[in-house]
């Protein structure tokens, strides 16, 4: 339904360059990116608030590249909502149907639905300044829906509210998407896009560096900048070559990695995720891939158990389960074994020098 | 404060500054007595004066904020060339002689200036005339307003703004539901200021019309025909007159500004 064809876009000293889109009917899109990647500044162009140097933007076969802001189908929700202060919250509501000069009656019964499908009834009276967080998204949504747009912009709807209510915003917005409507929501966390999009965008210094679905980039990042954005600690620089019919990677300090998917020698990034790597106290069997010893670092509780960060010649981050490490009995400094599969240790493309040289800024 | 000797010194400055602007006032209250207030309230002359002074710096100031406030939104909004140069043509009428500016208003509105020229085409001389006097409030107290009202809108975030246009509103109804409203705070401020300024204006009055006589025109011309003691008692009313109104103007604003936007600090 939506389709941006090459959109090239210069704002002062940074530029959108060559964007190239689709969104489908009824899609959940999620656009990642750090702060300063452009993110916001495409979903504006997509709302209008920008037109682009070149290229052009499409909704349903319809070339809206320079229709005005108003007429686009488009619904855009500000990062920190944008609420008008000097409205009430069914001010607020109720202000894109007074654009359109809709009959008083139709405005308050319009807003009275909508307020009562995002459970904000309650607040239709107050003004925005003593709201929630919570609530002012809540308030954000409702005035950009009411005008049933076809596509719903949302930028970092998750940054600026509680960890406790981000669940009840997901199924808000799972909810809207089920009931057809297409959403590109931009974040710079994975793990939203984990947990609601159906296609994954990431975007870098004004270009787009991957899409697909969330599997499909997350296991096969095209470069280590979109790796980092899986949540990828383990990377180490290698050069690859190929040994008695096997592709090997050798590391610093001549650590040797057996890897899979990789049909070229030369330098590179392999990474592995931190959760794929076992760590035993005694040595384990011989035969398996990827053994190294080290000593213990670090040990840090981390959001899925235990981050245990180990020197093997290169630094190591493994993280396991609370009841794993109680069977472990390791501290700082004792010795231990780790090992991984040589189908976790994927080889990237760590040469590209557009990804190299933009990942130092 | 704590008391040490770089606090006291700065309260004892601060204490002299303020004594400055409040021994001269307080002087001139306390040397008239009643019963010459009571016949300069009598006097029709100064009466008529003072309504005229309201009435003229009113009227200056509503009809300039039509064109001025525009200006200061293009001004808080827009880049364009030379913007730098357009806002120091309107810091212009502060920092020139209001003398001079008088002389050069004069040129304007006589009969072989431009704007003199028009009105004496349908019979109109802006000379010895309100609307002149009008003009010469406008020309020097107009910065007060346009820069006021520029810094107000420039305090909009404009998230607002663009929140409001993709939400389907016309720029000018984003204009009138949102900027405007916003700004609202600092455009009655400079409202006040300019009408304040117009009303006080002195020298590039005197220089336009001598009559009809203004307020401070009078106070100047008692005090020129028959000295201090009788120019003091039109001071003390018009300087009550002007502050009241001052006062007032300063609590409707204010008023405005609780009951409609409260959460400008918190945006």
């Amino acid at each position: 339904m939506l389709k941006l064809e090459n959109i090239s876009r210069k704002f002062g000293d940074f530029a959108l360059s060559g964007i190239n889109l689709e969104v489908a009917d009824g899609e959940y899109f999620v656009l990642l990116g750090r702060s300063g990647s452009g993110k916001t500044c495409l979903l504006e162009l997509i709302a209008g608030l920008h037109i682009p140097d070149s290229g052009s933007v499409w909704i349903d076969r319809h070339d809206i590249t320079h229709s005005r802001i108003q007429d686009r189908p488009v619904g855009l929700v500000f990062q920190d909502f944008a609420i008008f202060p000097n409205m009430t919250v069914s001010g607020n509501i109720g202000y894109p149907l007074r654009s359109r000069r809709r009959k008083k009656e139709e405005i308050s019964a319009t807003v009275d639905a909508i307020a009562a499908e995002m459970g904000i009834s309650s607040i239709l009276d107050r003004y925005p300044h003593n709201l929630s967080a919570g609530e002012l998204q809540r308030v954000a949504l409702a005035r950009t829906l009411v005008l049933n747009p076809r596509l719903l912009l949302l930028d970092e709807p998750m940054s600026s509210v509680d960890a406790s209510l981000k669940d009840d915003i997901k199924k808000v917005l799972r909810r809207l998407n089920r009931n057809g409507l297409s959403i590109i929501h931009v974040t710079h966390d994975y793990r939203e896009a984990v947990s609601l999009a159906g296609r994954v965008g990431v975007i870098h210094a004004g270009r787009i560096v991957q899409e697909g679905t969330p599997g499909s980039v997350f296991s096969r990042p095209a470069n280590r900048f979109v790796a980092r954005y899986a949540g990828i600690k383990n990377f180490f620089k290698v050069r690859f070559l190929r040994e008695n019919n096997m592709w090997k990677a050798i590391g610093e300090g001549n650590l040797t990695f057996s890897i899979s998917g990789r049909e070229t020698a030369g330098e590179g990034l392999i990474f592995v995720r931190s959760e794929n790597i076992i760590v035993s106290a005694s040595k384990p069997a011989p035969g398996t891939d990827n053994c190294f010893r080290g000593i213990v670092k670090e040990i840090f509780p981390s959001e899925y158990g235990i981050e245990i960060t180990v020197d093997a010649g290169m630094l190591f981050v493994a993280d396991i389960s609370v009841a794993d490490f109680g069977l472990l009995s390791i501290r700082e400094s004792s010795e231990v074994w780790i090992t991984f599969s040589a189908g976790a240790a994927v080889a990237i493309d760590g040469t590209d020098p557009d990804i190299q040289t933009r990942d130092r800024i | 404060m704590k008391s040490s000797p770089f606090s006291w010194i700065m309260l004892i400055l601060s204490s002299l500054v303020l004594l400055f602007i409040i021994a001269p006032l307080a002087g001139i209250f306390l040397n008239t007595n009643g019963s010459q207030l009571i016949e300069t309230v009598n006097d029709r002359e100064v009466r008529e004066s003072i309504r005229l002074t309201l009435l003229v710096a009113f009227a200056a100031t509503f009809l300039f904020a039509f064109a001025a406030i525009p200006l200061a939104w293009i001004l808080a909004r827009k880049d364009f060339p030379l913007k730098g140069v357009v806002q120091g043509i309107i810091d212009l009428p502060v920092v020139i002689p209001h003398t001079a500016a008088g002389i050069a208003i004069l040129g304007f509105i006589s009969r072989d200036g431009f704007l003199g020229g028009i009105a004496g085409s349908v019979g109109l001389s802006l000379i010895n005339n309100p609307a002149g006097i009008a003009l010469a409030m406008a020309f020097v107290s107009l910065p007060f307003l346009i820069n006021s009202a520029r810094d107000g809108f420039a305090s909009v975030p404009v998230r607002l703004e663009k929140a409001a246009l993709t939400l389907g509103a016309s720029p000018s109804r984003v204009f009138f539901t949102i900027s405007l409203p916003l700004a609202w705070r600092s455009v009655m401020t400079g409202f006040v200021m300019m009408f304040a300024r117009g009303m006080s204006e002195f020298g590039a009055v005197v220089i336009v019309a001598y009559h009809p006589m203004i307020a401070p025109v009078m106070i100047y011309e008692r005090f020129n025909n028959f000295g201090l003691d009788y120019a003091r008692p039109v001071s003390v009313l018009f300087i009550t007159v002007a502050l009241a109104v001052f006062i007032l103007l300063r609590l409707v604003s204010l008023k405005k500004k609780d009951s409609h936007n409260t959460a400008d600090a918190e945006t």
